[in-house]
This record gives C-alpha cells, sequence and structure tokens, in this order.
C-alpha cells in the first residue's frame, strides 16, 4: 500500500517534468541533425513556464476554458495505471480499457476545443483529429487485445508482467503485437508524418490557434504528457519482461530504483529514435492516413484472428 | 561538425571587411561641400547654412541611410567613410546622429557670411598651389563673396558692359 | 523560315497597315508601333492569338500620363515573342484623350490581360469596356474613387482616404470561405487569398493583394534622380533586388543606346546568377517547411548561407549590393575575390548534391509534391504564366536565351523544362537552375575580361523611350523607362514577374484541398513585394479627411498656379 502511494507521488513527478525534459532532448537532436545548435535542453521548460504566467483571451465557451483541464487531467491520470518501478499506483484487473478511456480523452478534449470556437481552421483541425481517432483507436484496442489474450490478463500490470513468462512459441505473435504498438505510439503521440491535427504551416495550429496563456500552456503540456505516457507504456513493455524476474531477488526499494532507471533509459532510447526518424520525413495528408490506417487494421484483425485461434 | 548557428551574442561576431556598416564622418578632414548630402539617395545627410551666426551645420542620421556608400564616393576629401559596425540598437535617437559644425568664411565686400566655409577656401588654396600667391589670393577674394553682394556685384558689371548704358551712366 | 523582328512588323502591316500611324525602334529587337485606338487591341489579340509566332508573351501594359508632352494619355501593349521566334518585342501604342479615357478591353480573350486593365484604371482612370471583373485591385479600399495616383498632377505626398469597401466573389451553394491571409503562418507577406472549400476540397478562390502597395514608381518620378533610382529598385523585393536594379540600369542605356563595358556586363551576370541560387535555394527550403518537412527547410538555408556569405564578400551585404549604376556597376571583383568564390562555389556544389539525393529519396516530400496544383501547358499560355511556373508546364521560354543581355549571349548553359505542370515539376525546374547557374558562374568567372567599369554618359535625351528586360529567379522581369528632363525619370513601369503568375493561381487551386493549398501558391514562387508598387497611402496616421472632387480639383489648380 505505500509502495502504491510512492509509487504514485514517483508517477505523478515524473509525469509533469519529464516530458518537458524529453521534448528538449528532441529539439537538440533534430537540431543537430540539421547541422544547427538548437535552443538548450530544458527550453521546453522554460516555455511552459513563461507561458504559464502569461494571461489568456477566451474565445470560446465554458468548453473552451474546460478542455485543457480535462486533457491536463486525463493525461496525468493515464499515466497512474503504468507500471512505474515495476509497481502500477492504480492497478485492478480490467485497467486495460480505462486507460484506453482515459488516454483518448485527450484527444477528445482537443476535439472539443476545436469544436467550440467559431474559427474555420480549428474547425478543420478538430475535423482532423476526429477522422485521426476514430481510424486509430481501433488499432489501439486490437493490438491491446492481442496482448490480453496472449497474456490471459486484462490489466496493464499483469500483462507485463505475465509476457516475459509465456510459452516461447508465441513470441512472434508478440512482437507483432508490439510492433503494431509502435505504430499506434507513433500516430497517437502526433510525431511527424502525423502531426496533421497541429498543422501549423497549414492550419494555424488546429484546434490549438485560439489558445493563449495558462489555458495554452496546460494543452501543450498535456500533449506531451500523453506522448510520454505512450512512450513509457512500451518502456514498460520492454523493461519488465525483461528484467524484473531478474530482480525480484534484490531489496524491494533497490529494484524499484533500479527497474525505474532501466524503464527511464528505455524511453529515452524510444524517444530519441523516434524524434530522430521525424527529422527525415514530411507531414502526412489526412487522405493517406486514413487509407493506411484502414490497412493496417484489416492485417491486424488477420493477426487477432490467428491469435485468438491459437491460444483459446 | 561545423554549425551553421552560431552562439552569438554569447560570442563575438565581426563582420567581413568588405561589409557596409554605418558611416561616419571625421569632422576634422570634411570640408563642408555638401556633395554627400546631394548624392544620398535617402537623405539621411542634411547640410543647412546658418547665416545669422555663420556657421554651416552638417547633419548625418544613420537611421535613413541605406548603406549604399555614394556619400563615400563623392566625397572629395575622404571624410565621409563607412565603417564596419552593424551594433547600433539605442533607444535613444541622438545616438544615430552625427551633427557638427563648419564656420562659413566671411564676405570680401561687406564681412557677412557668404556660401563656404573657411576648410573648402583652404582646400582651394592648396588645389591652385601651383599658381603665385597673389593671383591665388586675388582669385579667392573674388569668389568669396556673400548672395547679397554678388548679386549688386553682377547687376553692377552688367550694367557696365553694355556699352550704350555705360556712357549714359557715365 | 526565321522569324525576325521584321517578319514579325511585316504581318502586323499586312493586317493592320491603314491603322497605323507611326513606327519607331528605340532598340534593334524592339519597336513601338503607333495604333489607332480602335485598333490596338484588336493588333495585340492579333499577336498573341493568330499570328502564329512561337510562344508569344503578354509581358507588359504600359499607361502613362503623357499630357505634359503632347495632351493624351498612353497605353503601351507589349507582346515578345520567345523561342523559335528570335528576340523581338513589339509595342503596340495608342494614344487617348482625357474625354474618351475608354479602350476595348482584352481579357475575354485573353485572361492574362486582367490585371493589367484593371491596375491602369485604377491608376490611371483609363476605363477597360467589357472587363469581366471591373473590381479595384491597387489601391486600398479606403482610396477616393475618382483620384488617379499616376497622374502627372497628383502629388505624391498627398493621402486621401475615404471609408473602406471592397466586394469579394460571392461562394457558391454549399461551399464555406477559409481565408488565408492576409496574417497567416504560411505567409511571409500579406496578402489574401479566399478559398471556397466544401469539406477540404477548394472549389474556387479569390485573390486581394497589393497590401505591400508602395508607390515606387511615383517616387522614382517625383523626387530621385537617374542614379538614384538602382537603389530603390533594389529595394523593391526582399530577394531578387538585383534583377530590378539592373533592369531598370538597362532599360535607360537601351532608350540612350549606351554601351556598357564588357567587364561589367560579366560582373552583373555573375551577381544576377548568385541572386538567382540563392532565391532558388530558398524556395526549397520554403517548400520543405510547407509541407512538415523542416529538416529539408534548415539544409536548404544552411547551404544557402554559403551563398549569401559570398555576396558578402563581393559587394558589402548580403542583399542590397548596391552594385549597379546607369552605365556599368560601382565595384570589382578583385582577384582574392575570383579564387574565394570558386572555393565557395565547389564546396556549395558538393553539400547541394548531398541535399538532392536526400530529398528526392524522401519519399513523404515528393508524395505531397506530386500531381497538386496542375496548371495545363494552354492555360499557361493564357494567363501568359513566366518563369519556373511557365517552365514547369511545357513553355519553353527564358528570357536568358530568347532576348540575351547582360553576358548571357556568350555564356553556355542550359533551360530545363518539364511538362507536367504539378508542383513537383516546379520543383524540378528550380533544382535544375541552380545547377546551371553554379556553371555559369564558373565560366563567367573564368572568362571575366579586363577593361573598364563603367561607361561615361555625356547625356540623357529627355522623353526617348526603352523596354528592357531579364530572367528573375520568378520569371521574366520587364522594365520599361520614358527619360525626363531635370535628371529624372519620366515613366518607369515596373512589371516583376509574379505579375503575371499570381492571377494563375486560382486555376491552379481549384479541385485540390486545404492542406495543399499553401504548397501551390508557394509553387509559383510569389513576390508579393516586387508584384505590387505603384503608390503609398498611409491609413494609419490617423489622417482621415475625405476629400471630395472638387476639394481635391481644387488643391491641384492651386498648386499649378504657384
Amino acid at each position: 500500500m505505500i509502495m502504491r502511494l510512492v509509487s504514485l507521488c514517483v508517477a505523478i513527478v515524473i509525469a509533469l517534468v519529464f516530458p518537458l525534459i524529453f521534448d528538449g532532448i528532441g529539439r537538440k537532436i533534430k537540431a543537430r541533425i540539421q547541422y544547427r545548435m538548437g535552443p538548450p535542453i530544458f527550453q521546453t521548460i522554460y516555455d511552459v513556464s513563461k507561458l504559464l504566467k502569461t494571461p489568456y483571451l477566451v474565445s470560446g465557451g465554458l468548453m473552451f476554458i474546460l478542455a485543457p483541464c480535462i486533457a491536463f487531467a486525463s493525461a496525468l491520470a493515464s499515466i497512474t495505471m503504468l507500471p512505474v518501478g515495476g509497481i502500477s499506483p492504480i492497478s485492478f484487473s480490467y485497467d486495460i480499457f480505462v486507460f484506453l478511456y482515459v488516454e483518448a480523452m485527450v484527444s477528445i478534449s482537443l476535439m472539443l476545443a476545436g469544436f467550440s470556437v467559431q474559427n474555420i481552421y480549428a474547425n478543420a483541425g478538430a475535423n482532423r483529429e476526429t477522422m485521426l481517432i476514430l481510424s486509430t483507436e481501433p488499432i489501439l484496442g486490437v493490438a491491446l487485445a492481442m496482448l490480453a489474450l496472449l497474456t490471459k490478463r486484462l490489466s496493464i500490470e499483469g500483462i507485463a508482467y505475465t509476457i516475459g513468462v509465456i510459452d516461447y512459441r508465441l513470441l512472434p505473435l508478440v512482437l507483432i503485437a508490439y510492433m503494431m504498438l509502435v505504430y499506434i505510439v507513433y500516430i497517437e503521440g502526433g510525431f511527424i508524418p502525423f502531426d496533421l491535427t497541429e498543422a501549423e504551416t497549414e492550419i494555424l495550429g488546429g484546434p490549438l490557434c485560439e489558445y493563449s496563456g495558462r489555458l495554452l500552456a496546460l494543452f501543450k503540456w498535456a500533449l506531451l504528457i500523453k506522448r510520454f505516457t505512450l512512450i513509457w507504456l512500451l518502456a514498460s513493455l520492454i523493461t519488465i519482461p525483461s528484467v524484473a524476474p531478474a530482480f525480484s531477488r534484490i531489496n524491494t526499494v533497490f529494484s524499484y530504483i533500479l527497474v525505474l532507471l532501466f524503464q527511464l533509459f528505455i524511453a529515452l532510447v524510444l524517444y530519441c529514435s523516434i524524434v530522430a526518424n521525424e527529422a527525415f520525413t514530411a507531414r502526412y495528408k489526412i487522405d493517406h492516413v486514413i487509407s493506411l490506417n484502414k490497412r493496417v487494421f484489416l492485417v491486424s484483425i488477420i493477426f487477432f484472428i490467428v491469435i485468438a485461434v491459437l491460444t483459446l | 561538425m561545423s554549425y551553421v548557428t552560431l552562439n552569438y551574442p554569447f560570442e563575438p561576431l565581426e563582420a567581413p571587411p568588405e561589409y557596409r556598416g554605418r558611416p561616419r564622418i571625421d569632422p576634422k578632414l570634411c570640408v563642408g561641400c555638401g556633395a554627400c548630402s546631394r548624392v544620398c539617395p535617402s537623405d539621411a545627410i542634411i547640410v543647412e547654412d546658418n547665416y545669422r551666426d555663420g556657421l554651416r551645420r552638417i547633419k548625418l542620421d544613420i537611421s535613413r541611410c541605406i548603406r549604399c556608400a555614394c556619400c563615400e564616393e563623392a566625397c572629395p576629401t575622404g571624410a565621409i567613410k563607412l565603417t564596419r559596425e552593424f551594433e547600433l540598437a539605442s533607444p535613444r535617437k541622438e545616438d544615430f546622429t552625427q551633427i557638427f559644425e563648419l564656420r562659413l568664411v566671411k564676405c570680401s565686400i561687406c564681412g557677412k557670411p557668404s556660401d563656404y566655409t573657411v576648410r573648402q577656401v583652404e582646400k582651394a588654396k592648396q588645389i591652385l598651389s601651383h599658381l603665385p600667391k597673389e593671383e591665388v589670393d586675388e582669385i579667392i577674394k573674388r569668389i568669396t563673396v556673400c548672395r547679397e553682394c554678388r548679386r549688386k556685384k553682377t547687376i553692377r558689371t552688367t550694367f557696365e558692359s553694355i556699352p550704350i548704358l555705360g556712357l549714359i551712366r557715365a | 523560315m526565321k522569324w525576325t523582328i521584321d517578319r514579325v512588323i511585316e504581318i502586323i502591316k499586312a493586317k493592320f497597315g491603314k491603322y497605323i500611324k507611326d513606327m519607331y525602334r528605340p532598340m534593334a529587337n524592339q519597336v513601338i508601333i503607333v495604333m489607332d485606338k480602335s485598333a490596338a487591341p484588336k493588333a495585340t489579340l492579333f499577336l498573341l492569338k493568330e499570328a502564329g509566332v512561337p510562344e508569344p508573351q503578354l509581358s507588359t501594359v504600359v499607361g502613362t500620363d503623357e499630357r505634359p508632352i503632347r495632351g493624351m494619355f498612353s497605353i503601351i501593349y507589349w507582346v515578345s515573342v520567345n523561342a523559335e521566334g528570335g528576340d523581338a518585342w513589339i509595342g503596340i501604342k495608342t494614344y487617348l484623350h482625357e474625354d474618351d479615357l475608354k479602350i476595348e478591353s482584352i481579357t475575354p480573350l485573353h485572361p492574362g490581360a486582367n490585371w493589367y486593365e484593371r491596375e491602369i484604371r485604377d491608376l490611371l482612370g483609363i476605363i477597360p469596356v467589357n472587363h469581366p471583373d471591373p473590381r479595384r485591385l491597387v489601391l486600398p479600399d479606403d482610396f477616393p474613387k475618382n483620384i488617379y495616383p499616376l497622374r502627372k498632377e497628383y502629388d505624391y505626398r498627398s493621402k486621401p482616404t475615404v471609408t473602406p469597401r471592397h466586394v469579394f466573389k460571392r461562394p457558391a451553394e454549399g461551399t464555406v470561405i477559409v481565408p488565408f491571409g492576409p496574417y497567416h503562418a504560411a505567409c511571409d507577406e500579406p496578402y489574401h487569398f479566399r478559398l471556397y472549400v466544401k469539406g477540404e476540397e477548394i472549389v474556387d478562390a479569390d485573390y486581394r493583394g497589393f497590401y505591400n502597395h508602395r508607390g515606387i514608381e511615383k517616387l522614382a518620378e517625383s523626387r530621385l534622380t537617374y542614379n538614384q533610382i538602382p537603389f530603390i529598385a533594389e529595394r523593391i523585393c526582399g530577394i531578387c533586388g538585383f534583377v530590378h536594379s539592373t533592369a531598370y540600369c538597362q532599360a535607360v542605356e537601351n532608350a540612350m543606346g549606351i554601351d556598357v563595358p564588357e567587364r561589367a556586363r560579366y560582373i552583373r551576370t555573375i551577381m544576377l546568377e548568385i541572386e538567382r541560387i540563392e532565391s532558388h535555394l530558398l524556395w526549397i527550403g520554403i517548400a520543405c517547411h510547407l509541407a512538415g518537412f523542416d529538416t529539408g527547410f534548415m539544409h536548404a538555408w544552411r547551404i544557402r548561407e554559403k551563398d549569401m556569405w559570398l555576396a558578402e564578400r563581393l559587394t558589402g551585404n548580403r542583399k542590397t549590393y548596391g552594385l549597379n549604376v546607369i552605365g556599368g556597376v560601382r565595384r570589382d571583383i578583385l582577384e582574392y575575390r575570383k579564387s574565394l568564390a570558386l572555393n565557395t562555389l565547389s564546396e556549395l556544389k558538393r553539400e547541394y548534391k548531398e541535399f538532392v539525393d536526400m530529398l528526392s529519396s524522401t519519399k513523404s516530400f515528393i508524395k505531397r509534391c506530386e500531381g497538386v496544383g496542375v496548371l495545363p501547358y494552354n492555360k499557361a499560355v493564357a494567363y501568359s504564366t513566366t518563369g519556373p511556373t511557365a517552365r514547369g508546364s511545357g513553355r519553353r521560354i527564358d528570357v536568358r536565351k530568347d532576348h540575351p543581355y547582360a553576358a548571357y549571349g556568350e555564356l553556355d548553359f542550359k533551360v530545363p523544362v518539364y511538362k507536367d505542370g504539378d508542383v513537383l515539376a516546379r520543383a524540378m525546374v528550380r533544382i535544375d537552375e541552380v545547377w546551371e547557374s553554379i556553371w555559369i558562374i564558373e565560366q563567367a568567372l573564368d572568362k571575366l575580361p579586363g577593361g573598364p567599369l563603367r561607361a561615361e554618359i555625356k547625356r540623357i535625351e529627355p522623353y526617348r523611350e526603352a523596354l528592357s528586360y531579364d530572367e528573375a529567379p520568378r520569371g521574366e522581369n520587364v522594365h520599361y523607362v520614358m527619360l525626363g528632363r531635370g535628371n529624372k525619370v519620366y515613366r518607369w513601369k515596373v512589371r516583376a514577374p509574379t505579375y503575371n503568375n499570381l492571377p494563375a493561381v486560382p486555376e491552379m487551386l481549384k479541385g485540390y484541398t486545404i492542406a495543399d493549398a499553401p504548397l501551390i501558391i508557394a509553387s509559383i514562387d510569389p513576390c508579393f513585394s516586387c508584384t505590387e508598387r505603384v503608390l503609398v497611402i498611409d491609413v494609419r496616421t490617423g489622417e482621415k479627411k475625405a476629400y471630395t472632387e472638387r476639394e481635391f480639383n481644387y488643391l491641384s489648380i492651386r498648386k499649378s498656379r504657384r
């Protein structure tokens, strides 16, 4: 119980600070790829703290002010369901659905924000976000369902711990589920080439174009936390199967810290490789993304059926 | 690996030798001819005569300057040159203007200020230094007259040059 | 049989002989044919459509207030003959009397004349009869209706204003309007495109521009001398300044028959090509940025830095070179700078090759450009588009090859032409042109002859006129000059290439999505500052005095009495 409370505090602190630092590291990497010096690593922290001090203009109704708060709260809430240092602060047997749900709330509040103003660019951005969600959530659902079938667990902590000990013959299927998860993380994280919703040069920032000051800071922070959460999910699914069995023999606190550091390290590696890939692609158009998602969804259904047949 | 971005302003940056920066006038060399002001496309240099005090005021406003270097080409003494300075931001307008005054030479007839500066006369003497001194002094005396005297002189000599009128006058 | 200017003149004489009042040749390759008011538009249309000349182009239409000289207004329609047509510029001139300022519009049959006729109407008051879209083009919305700035009685310092009103096209049934500009992250200069959309697909577009209208032509006529104008010409555009100052100097040199020394011509060529390289690299960066590919943007501009740095070492400034004067150039390229230039170019070539390889292997970027914003060949001819926009649609025209100027007649280079007409074709034209430019500079530096830098000019004879032209990075840039008295020009008309290309953009936008709009608009490499300069009205000083026509005429009468 105490460990879960400690884990909760650690999770919240990590979720507040590390997404900003990771974003700073990402910008530095992109700059070096482009032969520039780039902003300092803490630049995103400076930006967000400055925005938090700036007053804001309200261009919509109540939804306009609520949307960033909902987004921020959901983003923070979603990381509490992931294993931090090997222990999920909040964990119960069906929490995988809740995770999906809360994660989607961030996108939905972005959509609502876009529709709450009378601005054609915000509406266009919200449209794009809707189409993106409608086409990616099914794939995320199938991917997590595959993992659930393979491990016979419906909680994230459970899946993470069980993947390490399943039948080695099912490993290729696990890898396929992981690959789909990586694809989802890419799209939902809004990395280039899928950063359509807030395309600055095309639709002036999409749903965010009417936001300023403190509300904009909350929204940006929420989006960065969402990105980080998805990467953290991937990192946990890699770390815990590989090192948790080994560390179970060591003292709890010590193993906790080690697992946490390992998770951070893997998260950093994943983030940097995604950013390096970002630097070399242009942005896709919405119809490209939707047709791509349709094809991936069909393929994923086929694999899902295969897994269902083999495991049941 | 050289980056295309530099750490300026945290490290100094020097402009290349051919860079055309802000112009500066050396007041010791300027003779007040006003060639720069006539050639300047943006009227950054203004030359004004103050006949009451006998001064010619030269005003260079680099906030109007387009750094074309036409003034540098036109100047006969090399007084105005474009430097390599480009870090010129300032909250005070006075930092952008250079003003100095040159004395106007006195009219050889009536003693009031004429249209030439003392330095211009000295430069003219320098250019004519191959002629004997008395001749040069005579030329200078004839040229340095103020406008009033010049008008009067012109009318008188024109009048006198027409034979009939000269006879009438006589 | 080869086409020459004399053959074209013969054809015109054969059909319109009885309407021709006068003909004179300001230069060997230019002819001004003075015709009746009724015949001039017909003759222009004949040349553009039926005469069968190769690649005819309506290059510019100049309106002048010639009342102080001969009591009438004049219009000259300049048509150029390109490709195998040899070097020919035909100016069909007609005079109009002040009481009957109407002329038949040629826009219904040749859409490329749309803007010219509207501009002449705004600035001089000459009304094009039967023009399909006679809205205000150039002057701001709060400029009074019956005041025409380019008339000689209008003082360049006046600031008349009334309440603003502009009429846009009405949207069709079921469409939504997406405003694009004047403030938008993708606009680097203020302009306003109205996109009429259904969902994300663009159905129609309307353009309202001329926010950058500064009154440069009127300024030059009012308060600048001949040798001061190259400096303001250089500041017409933020990228292609040197082509404007060169074109202006060439216009005066053409009018007076001044022979520019060889060394000066080569130096002008070298600087023109340096400008072309930096302009195209800038464009490639912008295209990448608009497609979301920021790495391409950063690398293109990093390579461009080498070119800008070279320009700074050669002339003293990255952009406003201040090199041109009438009769030649002011600064020399000394030996140590020659070797500097050659070293920089070889480094540039190496890095540019890596960059182009990377760009062509970035599938996501290529997919954004392919098949988007197509301008078919016949539309490109109808709008008289020019430069890479036209060459991307299959028109084989390039002023450097068709009408050689500066040192281009003595240098060897190719002109890339692509047929597809989409954004990718225009991008490929520009990418290939950078290679050609580097090759031209290397040749010119190698062959740089000795000799003086400026020709001596004995006198300037008033009221002589001539045209000059050069190939800006964006296309054909045409300047027309009529010399005046007192060390000032009488009329200077600048027609920058984007003026001809912008009217074609609504055609290119139809059928594509909002996401494509910035990329399509950027693909003509628009230079709005070049396009828009005649008279400045400062609304922001708060001077909102509304002059009635009587008050205003009284002011002008009073001025001429003084």
